[in-house]
């Protein structure tokens, strides 16, 4: 297989896309009552599939045709698309800081972790456990106390916990499977019941309810066409500043060619002197504590979160790293952006409780067209 | 005693049987063929909405059942044409999110008056054609210490027809996995390059197995769907990896595992249950907890099953399943 995008591969993606659509579009009509709804309804969906199409290929089309859309269209709607991209590529740089984390684990282990969406709750809750006012408890113990610290004391603390699950994890299971020569198979479903328990033991932990991390009300500031608040452009800080010390660690510290260099090929990298075991180790640390950042950045961005936040993004994760090709931490960069606009844009069509499955759309048309994803090197994937 | 009861009435729960049933259709995937799929709640949510829909709109029981069946067969093959022939995680994640978009297109406000959105289907909406045809009387039946309705909902009705269809499917796997074509399925799962060098067609028969679990499934989907209502969050993520943890538990690729897995598992459920709200002091484990409780056991229980013992309670350690 060349990089050239296989023909055949295009065509199967595109007829499958196409009967999709097409099931959906019926599936529309029958539902929707008004027969005027119908005709938009129709049509609005070929519009987006067609977008969508067009992103699987190139990553940065979608902002340029948003763009364009935008500049034809009225001044409110314009405000309004300008507003949603924002949103997206904020929402894309957190998705991008657990994403990042998700790619490493797969690159170094081979290992598709189903519990990473719920290590994103986990810091999320861990922030809400040692911030919040009310009186909190552990499990099985039978005592209330209070924490209360400052947000940016407890995000720490969470962010330290979190990483130091990520230790625990690899140092008494993740380590012990792979010296038994487990399966990557096996292990993946060792990572599903991992995500159950996990899950359930947060909701067990913290409780059912939507979770507000920092009670205080952000002001908003209108600048150009987009609102923007305080605690929002403070994420984006946050979140930039982590990605690039991560690029900076990959790119340009020892440990990180390490990593990558075991990324490429574990055995030859053991072969020539890298201890593959503390690198694993490493990043299982950096990819737990990338997501706990992520989650709380995530609940301030949000104003909310909630025990399953996690589980819900994981497969927009999965998007994000396939999309930019799996085990390529800079392809999950892009992915995640990429997947983020898309969400956040596609609401301006369809219905805000259909904007995730857009992004698993994409997640199949790119398994369909280039299962390597947009960074990933063309190898044999079947 | 009281726990003794529920355990029993758990065991012979449609709900148990519909659980099994989604489990054989999974062997037929995982067990016989070594497909990853991890959307069988998928299969099982448009067997739902099949039967559901074609009786609402007074369509007969057959004509359901078929509308079920064909739309899981329809979504086995769009789903299994592109990626059956790409690595096993490839087919994990792609099933994983097609069930999952399934579930959103569902509960879309889009198709409110087909699908009723996040509210679902009532269930007085689409089961009477069925109830009516109960040969039981229309009240309370008791059976030694159990006491189900005769003909609605959970009701001993239900109860024989599922575990009827679970005999079924059972003597279905049974004569498959030792027919010729069960054979080729199980070369595919331990070593596909020696299939295909003896000159079979690897893909197709993927395929074939990838149709009839989901057909199953979507059988499966309707037995649940006639023991409650229809409800797309029913059949989420966590619904596939219970799926997966009573098949593992009861043993991947034997004929009674599955069966035997769903009581198994079900059961537990109600033991724990029952067991920590009596034991354990409410201060520690209040009823709210207790849900959650338990599920995060079952968790644990599918890790260690896996780590310790993949060929279940009925497997052979020798008919391992897992292939990368």
């Amino acid at each position: 297989m060349t990089k050239r995008i296989d023909r055949r591969a295009v065509l199967r993606a595109v007829i499958v896309f196409v009967l999709a659509v097409a099931a959906f579009s019926a599936l529309s009509a029958l539902g929707s009552a008004a027969a005027a709804a119908d005709a938009t309804d129709v049509a609005t969906t070929v519009v987006t599939a067609d977008a969508v199409d067009v992103d699987a290929v190139t990553a940065d089309a979608v902002v340029d045709e948003e763009d364009d859309a935008g500049g034809g269209s009225t001044g409110l709607a314009t405000n309004r698309i300008a507003q949603n991209v924002f949103n997206g590529v904020v929402f894309g740089l957190l998705l991008a800081l657990a994403s990042v984390g998700l790619s490493l684990i797969y690159g170094t282990t081979g290992l598709s972790n189903f519990a990473h969406g719920e290590q994103v709750s986990l810091g999320a809750m861990l922030a809400y456990f040692f911030a919040t006012q009310q009186p909190v408890s552990i499990p099985l113990l039978p005592v209330e106390f209070t924490i209360g610290w400052p947000l940016w004391l407890a995000s720490i603390a969470a962010i330290a916990v979190a990483g130091f699950t990520g230790w625990l994890q690899d140092r008494f299971m993740w380590s012990k499977l792979r010296k038994r020569g487990v399966k990557t198979v096996q292990q993946m479903i060792v990572s599903i019941g991992f995500s159950l328990a996990l899950l359930n033991f947060l909701q067990w932990w913290i409780g059912p309810d939507r979770l507000r991390v920092s009670t205080s009300i952000e002001t908003r500031r209108q600048i150009g066409p987009i609102q923007l608040g305080d605690t929002t452009s403070m994420s984006i800080g946050i979140a930039v500043v982590a990605l690039l010390a991560v690029g900076y660690f990959l790119l340009r510290t020892r440990l990180g060619r390490a990593t990558r260099a075991v990324s490429d090929n574990p055995a030859l990298a053991a072969a020539s002197g890298i201890k593959v075991d503390g690198i694993i180790r490493l990043v299982w640390v950096m990819a737990t504590s990338l997501a706990a950042l992520g989650g709380i950045l995530l609940a301030l961005y949000d104003s909310g979160t909630k025990f399953d936040t996690g589980a819900k993004l994981l497969l927009l994760m999965f998007a994000a790293v396939t999309l930019g090709g799996l085990g390529q931490p800079f392809g999950a960069l892009v992915g995640s952006l990429v997947i983020g606009v898309v969400v956040e844009t596609s609401t301006l069509w369809l219905g805000p409780d259909l904007k995730y499955a857009t992004a698993l759309a994409i997640l199949i048309l790119v398994l369909l067209v280039r299962p390597q994803g947009i960074l990933g090197r063309a190898e044999r994937v079947g | 005693m009281d726990i003794l009861v529920s355990i029993l009435r758990e065991a012979i729960a449609p709900t148990t049987a519909a659980f099994a049933l989604a489990a054989i259709g999974l062997n037929f995937h995982f067990g016989m063929t070594g497909l990853l799929n991890m959307g069988q709640a998928g299969f099982m949510l448009l067997g739902m909405y099949g039967y559901a829909i074609t009786a609402r709109e007074g369509g007969p029981i057959w004509l359901g059942v078929l509308v079920a069946i064909a739309l899981a067969v329809v979504f086995a093959v769009v789903l299994g044409w592109p990626t059956l022939k790409l690595r096993g995680d490839y087919l994990a994640i792609v099933t994983i999110a097609a069930a999952e978009m399934i579930r959103y297109v569902g509960r879309s406000q889009n198709l409110n008056s087909l699908t009723g959105a996040s509210t679902g289907i009532r269930g007085n909406e689409f089961k009477g054609s069925f109830e009516m045809l109960s040969p039981f009387p229309d009240r309370m039946v008791e059976f030694g210490p159990i006491a189900l309705h005769g003909s609605q909902s959970t009701s001993w009705w239900l109860a024989l027809v599922g575990w009827s269809l679970v005999g079924l499917m059972v003597l279905l796997f049974w004569r498959l996995s030792r027919s010729p074509w069960g054979r080729v399925l199980k070369g595919v799962r331990e070593d596909e390059d020696a299939v295909r060098s003896l000159g079979k067609n690897v893909y197709s028969y993927k395929m074939q197995a990838l149709v009839i679990g989901g057909a199953i499934g979507a059988i499966a989907g309707i037995v649940w769907a006639l023991g409650a209502s229809v409800q797309p969050d029913s059949m989420g993520r966590p619904t596939t990896f219970w799926i997966w943890t009573l098949l593992l538990l009861g043993g991947a690729a034997t004929v009674f595992g599955p069966v035997l897995g769903s009581i198994l598992f079900w059961c537990a459920l109600v033991f724990v249950k029952g067991v920590a709200s009596a034991v354990i002091p409410d201060t520690i484990l209040n009823t709210q907890q207790l849900e959650p409780f338990s599920l995060t056991l079952v968790g644990v229980t599918l890790m260690c099953l896996v780590i310790f013992r993949p060929q279940g309670i009925l497997g052979d350690k020798k008919e391992l399943a897992f292939h990368d």
